[in-house]
């Protein structure tokens, strides 16, 4: 295969999927006004599906001249990208389900955004060349940010959107400016000939560096690790709740998929030098994530700091830089793929009389008024401390041995600490739920969404039979982006 | 000389209309000082013999984006005398962290080393050709992907605007267009026999084809039946 | 270098392109008074990482850093839209559009 070859086979899926959300588009504009939402929406499903069946079938290999790379690390990535946007799109159609009072209905072309946001998370999980990342990078962000902000008659998502705008485009502004210094020291942005000219110097001069620094600076945002987490709280307030919930696992994914190719790939001879640096922002995020929930009252404020949290504890699996760190994070994004989209579900539901509440005290004795979404609320606040056999134990169980094994002992210790104390506001929520006095009932909630939580118990708790086949593919992906 | 003295203006002038940029009072006047800058930086690019971005900055930057700003900024309203001044209050800090981060950064660049050519070979068009068709011969072929996936993230920007700013009020008059050509004479047209000199009003005012008019127009739009607002209005009062 | 860059040097460029950066972060940072002036300044950081592309382009006399740039003014474009379609829509809820009031979430 030269290696200008176009090889175009290999981008099937994402082709096949931006074709559909073409095609979706344009259906959902044929459809009378107000009345598209659900066909755009179930298409938008059938097409995550498909597309998720031929990223499986998809072969290795290079295409468009290096700019698209597919292995099994890709293929991984893209899988836990598309059944996010699958999740946060059903998640979508129960909450335009529940009665909806006097907010205007979210429009059609919600689903969609919502793929095309998708399509962008796969094509940065596929990318060979910075040009790629980039383009991948904001076909995804610019879909989010008209998402966060669709709630047109709603004063805080306009804010959210506005906020997540500002500081997201001022992230890409650095990471495109810290690109152009790497570009200027190699003169090329293929990932290959930049571990060529790397890996040819012995220490790297200041330029590269500072570029370096630029691009970590801009994926850390993404990311929303701390000390770039300022945006995450509010917009996740503000965003509709099925948007804060894809907002919550795509995005994520291909912003750790981008930042293991990128540190792993081109910088990667420079690996001493970053790992410090993956540490430090792990620590701060884990204790981050745990302290500063504790005050909250509003769940998806509360829910944010979790995330920010549960970034840094799958950091930590990176700053192990080892085959079995590479691993151990993609069980951890894998688990948090299943909890997140659970709890999220159940956050939906909390309606009253159309209106969205989203404050703990509403929770209150949940128990006794339904006993099922109670249940379901308490196994993911369980998860997510940590507690066996459920899905968030085996996620931070590997991390931590992946960190134990490369002698991160303070890192595991902090790591365990944090947990610890984080375990307090989960907690808080599940006393809140089962031994507090009931307030005002929610609305009766929509079957899709109790599908979607029921559906997401189930693989909480029956996470480890799935355990084995995952660790299998995660350690195919993770030697080969490192081993 | 010439080329270094031609840089040097260029240089200043996109660097006194940025700083112009943020700090005019009136905010018409910043999108003005960001044409200004849009156009010294494209007489830079060409400078450095990028002739087609060159242009492409002129005709994109300026004459879409730019003019997007300003429509905005128009559009919004603002009340200028209500703007408040909070610029002063953290200026001479924010100008201590930028000046430090300046002087980091040219530090940063001096004696720039690249990685010579030899270790990377450049990629350029075949030779001979203007820089535009350089450029066409790589992005057509090489950088596709790329290219395809540009145009979806404008698709999705014009999504995006207009599922943030379209308002569902009624656009007026809009028609069926089918219909409308399925209209026969006999719908529309009715000859009454008028003696001469009698006012229409004695014959029974204005008709209007009910039927078909009501028909062949989108429902909600004004001749359905619906009344616009100023006639509504005058109704009531 | 046989570039076309080679009588004014590489430097220069840098010294530009980081002002802007510079100038267009700090206009992002101090500013109070407007939504807009902060989506131009994002503009200003653009085109620094723009005039980079282009100088280091025709130092090493590669091209792709010019296809970057096209690539680059085409999403700058399209997120120039994107942003002033969401000042719009915050206008219309909020009915202004100073910074210091975009406060309704907080904690």
């Amino acid at each position: 295969m030269t290696p200008n070859a176009v090889n175009w086979s290999l981008a099937i899926p994402e082709i096949g999927l931006a074709l559909s959300g073409l095609l979706i588009l344009v259906i959902g504009v044929l459809q009378k006004r107000g009345e598209g939402f659900f066909s755009c929406a179930t298409l938008t499903i059938a097409a995550f599906i498909g597309c998720g069946f031929l990223v499986a079938l998809s072969p290795d290999g290079v295409a468009y001249a290096g700019t698209f790379v597919n292995d099994s690390f890709a293929r991984f990535m893209k899988e836990l990208a598309l059944v996010g946007g699958l999740l946060a799109t059903v998640v979508t159609v129960g909450y335009q389900g529940e009665a909806r009072g006097t907010h205007a209905p979210l429009p059609f072309e919600t689903p969609i955004l919502m793929l095309f946001s998708t399509l962008g998370a796969m094509i940065m999980a596929s990318s060979g060349n910075l040009m790629t990342l980039f383009v991948g990078l904001e076909l995804s962000s610019l879909s989010i940010y008209i998402l966060c902000a669709l709630e047109r008659d709603n004063v805080r998502s306009s804010e959210a959107g506005l906020k997540y705008f500002v500081l997201g485009s001022l992230a890409s502004g650095l990471l495109l400016y810290g690109m152009s210094l790497i570009y200027g020291y190699a003169g090329t942005m293929d990932y290959a000939g930049l571990l060529t000219a790397i890996g040819s110097e012995e220490s790297p001069p200041l330029g590269l560096m500072v570029g370096i620094v630029f691009v970590v600076v801009g994926l850390c945002f993404k990311l929303s690790a701390v000390p770039f987490h300022m945006w995450t709280p509010d917009v996740y307030q503000g965003a509709p709740t099925p948007v804060t919930a894809y907002m919550a696992s795509a995005p994520k994914f291909a912003a750790f998929a981008l930042f293991l190719r990128v540190m792993t790939g081109p910088f990667g001879t420079m690996a001493p030098r970053w790992q410090i640096l993956v540490e430090v922002v792990s620590l701060l995020s884990m204790v981050y994530g745990a302290l500063a929930a504790i005050p909250q009252t509003d769940i998806k404020r509360l829910m944010a700091y979790s995330s920010i949290g549960h970034m840094g504890y799958a950091m930590m699996g990176l700053a192990s830089a080892s085959a079995a760190g590479v691993r151990a994070t993609l069980i951890y994004l894998a688990a948090y793929l299943v909890m997140n989209a659970g709890v999220f579900a159940v956050i939906a539901t909390m309606q009253r009389k159309g209106h969205e509440v989203t404050t703990i005290a509403d929770l209150a004795g949940l128990g006794r008024r339904e006993p099922g979404l109670a249940a379901a609320l308490a196994i993911f606040m369980f998860s997510m401390i940590g507690v066996p056999p459920l899905a968030g134990f085996f996620g931070k169980f590997m991390v931590f041995a992946a960190a134990w094994q490369s002698h991160l002992y303070a890192l595991v210790a902090i790591g365990a600490l944090s947990s610890i104390v984080g375990a307090y506001y989960y907690l808080r929520i599940v006393k809140v739920l089962y031994f507090e006095e009931s307030a005002e009932a929610f609305d009766p909630p929509a079957t899709t969404l109790l599908f979607v939580t029921g559906g997401m118990s189930a693989a909480t708790v029956l996470f480890i039979l799935a355990l084995g086949p995952l660790m299998t593919v995660a350690q195919h992906a993770a030697q080969a982006l490192v081993g | 000389m010439i080329p270094q003295l031609v840089f040097y203006v260029f240089a200043t002038v996109l660097l006194v209309s940025a700083v112009m940029v943020i700090s005019a009072r009136n905010p018409v006047h910043s999108v003005l000082f960001l044409i200004l800058a849009f156009f010294n930086a494209a007489g830079l690019f060409l400078v450095a013999g990028a002739e087609f971005l060159a242009m492409l900055l002129v005709i994109v930057y300026v004459g879409a984006v730019a003019v997007l700003f300003l429509f905005v900024v128009m559009m919004l309203d603002i009340d200028f005398t209500k703007m408040r001044e909070g610029l002063q209050h953290y200026a001479p800090l924010g100008a201590c962290v930028g000046g430090v981060l300046f002087f980091e950064l040219i530090m940063a660049f001096s004696d720039w080393k690249m990685v010579p050519a030899s270790t990377i070979a450049p990629l350029t068009g075949a030779p001979g050709l203007t820089n535009t068709a350089a450029l066409g011969t790589l992005i057509y072929t090489h950088y596709v992907l790329l290219f395809q996936a540009c145009g979806l993230v404008l698709l999705v920007a014009m999504v995006g605007a207009i599922v943030l700013t379209l308002r569902d009020t009624g656009m007026g008059r809009r028609q069926i267009i089918d219909r409308q050509h399925a209209r026969t004479p006999a719908d529309t047209l009715e000859l009454v026999d008028a003696p001469l000199g009698a006012s229409v009003s004695a014959q029974g005012g204005f008709l209007r084809p009910h039927q078909s008019y009501h028909e062949t127009s989108v429902p909600g739009s004004y001749a359905s039946g619906g009344m616009i607002e100023a006639e509504k209005r005058e109704e009531e009062v | 270098m046989t570039s076309a860059i080679a009588p004014i040097g590489l430097m220069p460029y840098l010294v530009v392109s980081a002002a802007m950066l510079v100038l267009g972060v700090f206009g992002i940072f101090l500013n109070r008074k407007n939504v807009i002036i902060i989506l131009m300044s994002m503009e200003l950081i653009l085109l620094a990482a723009n005039l980079n592309f282009v100088a280091f382009s025709s130092a090493h006399g590669d091209l792709s850093g010019q296809v970057m740039v096209l690539f680059v003014l085409t999403i700058a474009a399209a997120e120039a839209a994107i942003g002033l379609a969401i000042v719009t829509v915050y206008f219309r809820n909020r009915g202004s559009i100073q910074v210091e009031d975009a406060t309704m979430m907080k904690g």
